[in-house]
């Protein structure tokens, strides 16, 4: 039986319709992505679940109740919001004690589950500060700790590290898997980012165009994308249709189109014949170094195919240089 | 550089010096009898023994604080509530509240008086009552500047997402909007508010024309204060003024106080 459920749900702004028959479940403890670029629809589904935005048509539940109608108060939910949006006129600690406050928990249990959050997420020394007075990523981590003290069923966040800079971003999506997991949270997690997505989730759902492309364990939709759209979204993948692969290597392949991962490819400056593999002649157009990886975009007639290598395992090519790419048939994807 | 913030001193002096010659010349002339020399002779306190023995003056100018706050609080309420309706659920009609709250610039005190005594004389109900009339003139009166001053200290606050966020937690939207929004924006309904009781304090025409003689305000006593003895209707404005200063006095105090005593926590 899942913690969360979605049941055909369907939501319409006039004649728009942002979500179509969304059927998900959701595992107890888990922290799950709904990943996709924007406007597909996955902050809206956030939203519903939250109770910000009504539902068309379709339920939802939670822990087996149906909560489709309730008020967004009474759903036992937190809320992280990308725009941080701590109350300016309190401190990091009433903030984070105006959920409780409203429950009417007793003071001197309100003090203690306050002072707890405030050591996990580490500000105890902005304890009594404004909101104004903190950092980007020390709101994120107050607004974090407000979601989380009233203990809710389940923890929604959207897109809360957007605003953040990279290397915090990174340090806070680590941070975040920690409290999760430490506390035994079901949360929901809203990104554009892939990269993201494959750090914390543990399940990762797609989404393109209002409803679920693919769902799947971070390693699943990065090594099996099912349709096009994930082999484009996830993974860098180069995308070629038959007509295309046809003219560049003269291989004919079964299916509409083929993917492959940058990683994979093979370069050589020599032909290399392999009856298990592509190959494929090529130009260097340009290099451009992402970290520790050298990224080549290759010119195969007009076609443009990128290629990762590591960065300083061997000397890198030059541009024009005329190479010969291989890809084993085994790693491709037929799509 | 230093020319040139010795330029800008003396145009500051020479403002304030210009703003207060009339005041300090009234001070003057409510304090001496004999003004005819360059030099004022024969200092007396007669005019504000006077005044502040006179029980008329005493009631005139607590009628006037207490007319002055009630619709300042009604019109506030009304203007918050408004905002909150419409920055909530009818985000399209704040324009049209805008529209609605700017007419009063335009109506002249007279013609407002005249207006609602015409509509609200002959009725029985407490809307008859000259003193509810008076209230409502103010409102009116007061509407535009509350709206304006409240509506540019929400533009600095997100409210939609904090009440959102406030939701979630567990609060009503009303309670929210009350507890975490209108904080927020607490100095520009001050601000306001003091914009406010300096119209009010100011009127003659709203209060002459739909209280007559029977509710005497401050206005109409230094009227007639005026036509009697000059020296004493200097002294009057010299009270009105030091009141109205006074309330500016203490309602910046406390919220500077407040400003002072939440940075203080936060260090």
């Amino acid at each position: 039986m899942s913690y969360i459920r979605f049941e055909n749900l369907s939501k319409n702004y006039g004649q728009k319709e942002v979500l179509k028959d969304i059927n998900l479940e959701i595992e107890k403890g888990t922290l799950v992505t709904l990943l996709g670029p924007s406007g597909c629809g996955k902050s809206t589904l956030l939203r519903c679940l939250a109770g910000l935005e009504t539902v068309s048509s379709g339920k939802i539940f939670l822990d087996g109740k149906d909560i489709t109608d309730i008020s967004p108060r009474d759903r036992g939910i937190g809320m992280v919001f990308q725009q941080y949006s701590l109350f300016p006129n309190m401190t990091v600690e009433q903030n984070i004690a105006f959920g409780l406050k409203i429950k009417k928990t007793d003071k001197n249990i309100i003090q203690e589950k306050v002072n707890d959050i405030i050591n996990i997420v580490g500000l105890k020394e902005q304890a009594k500060q404004y909101p104004s007075q903190l950092s980007g990523g020390q709101q994120q981590r107050a607004a974090l700790a407000r979601a989380i003290v009233t203990e809710p069923k389940v923890l929604l966040l959207d897109e809360p590290l957007s605003a953040i800079d990279a290397l915090l971003r990174h340090s806070l999506q680590i941070e975040i898997r920690r409290i999760q997991q430490e506390l035994g949270i079901t949360a929901i997690f809203v990104t554009h980012d892939q990269d993201e997505a494959m750090v914390m989730s543990d399940v990762i759902h797609l989404m393109y165009q209002g409803h679920m492309e693919q769902s799947g364990r971070p390693t699943e939709l990065y090594t099996k994308p099912a349709t096009k759209f994930v082999a484009s979204f996830i993974g860098h993948y180069n995308l070629l249709d038959a007509p295309v692969m046809k003219k560049i290597c003269g291989a004919d392949i079964a299916s509409e189109s083929i993917a492959f991962r940058p990683e994979l490819i093979q370069v050589s400056t020599e032909p290399v014949e392999d009856p298990d593999s592509y190959m494929i002649p090529g130009e260097i157009a340009f290099s451009l170094p992402h970290g520790n990886i050298l990224r080549y975009a290759v010119m195969c007639g007009d076609t443009q195919v990128d290629v990762d290598a590591l960065f300083g395992t061997e000397a890198p090519y030059c541009i024009g240089d005329r190479i010969y790419l291989s890809i084993r048939k085994d790693d491709c994807i037929y799509l | 550089m230093k020319k040139h913030r010795a330029g800008s001193g003396i145009i500051l002096l020479l403002i304030l010096v210009w703003l207060l010659i009339p005041l300090i010349v009234t001070i003057i002339y409510s304090l001496f009898q004999n003004w005819t020399g360059i030099i004022p002779r024969g200092f007396s306190l007669k005019a504000y023994a006077e005044i502040f023995s006179d029980p008329a003056f005493l009631s005139a100018l607590g009628r006037t604080i207490l007319i002055c706050i009630i619709p300042i609080l009604i019109t506030i309420l009304l203007v918050l509530l408004a905002l909150f309706v419409t920055g909530l659920f009818f985000p399209g009609l704040e324009r049209v509240v805008q529209i609605i709250c700017m007419i009063p610039y335009t109506i002249q005190g007279v013609i407002l008086s005249v207006s609602i005594l015409s509509m609200y004389v002959a009725n029985k109900t407490f809307l008859g009552n000259r003193l509810v009339m008076l209230t409502g003139a103010y409102c009116i009166i007061i509407l535009p500047y509350i709206y304006q001053g409240i509506r540019n200290g929400m533009r600095a606050v997100n409210m939609p997402v904090l009440i959102e966020a406030a939701e979630t937690l567990g609060a009503s939207r009303i309670y929210a909007y009350f507890r975490i929004i209108v904080p927020n924006i607490i100095s520009s309904v001050i601000v306001s508010s003091l914009l406010a009781v300096g119209i009010i304090f100011g009127d003659y025409v709203l209060v002459r024309n739909l209280d007559g003689s029977a509710f005497q305000n401050i206005q109409i006593y230094l009227y007639q204060a005026m036509k009697s003895d000059s020296m004493k209707s200097s002294a009057v404005f010299v009270v009105i003024m030091a009141v109205t200063f006074a309330i500016s006095a203490v309602v910046l105090w406390i919220q500077g106080h407040q400003g002072k005593h939440s940075e203080k926590t936060a260090k």
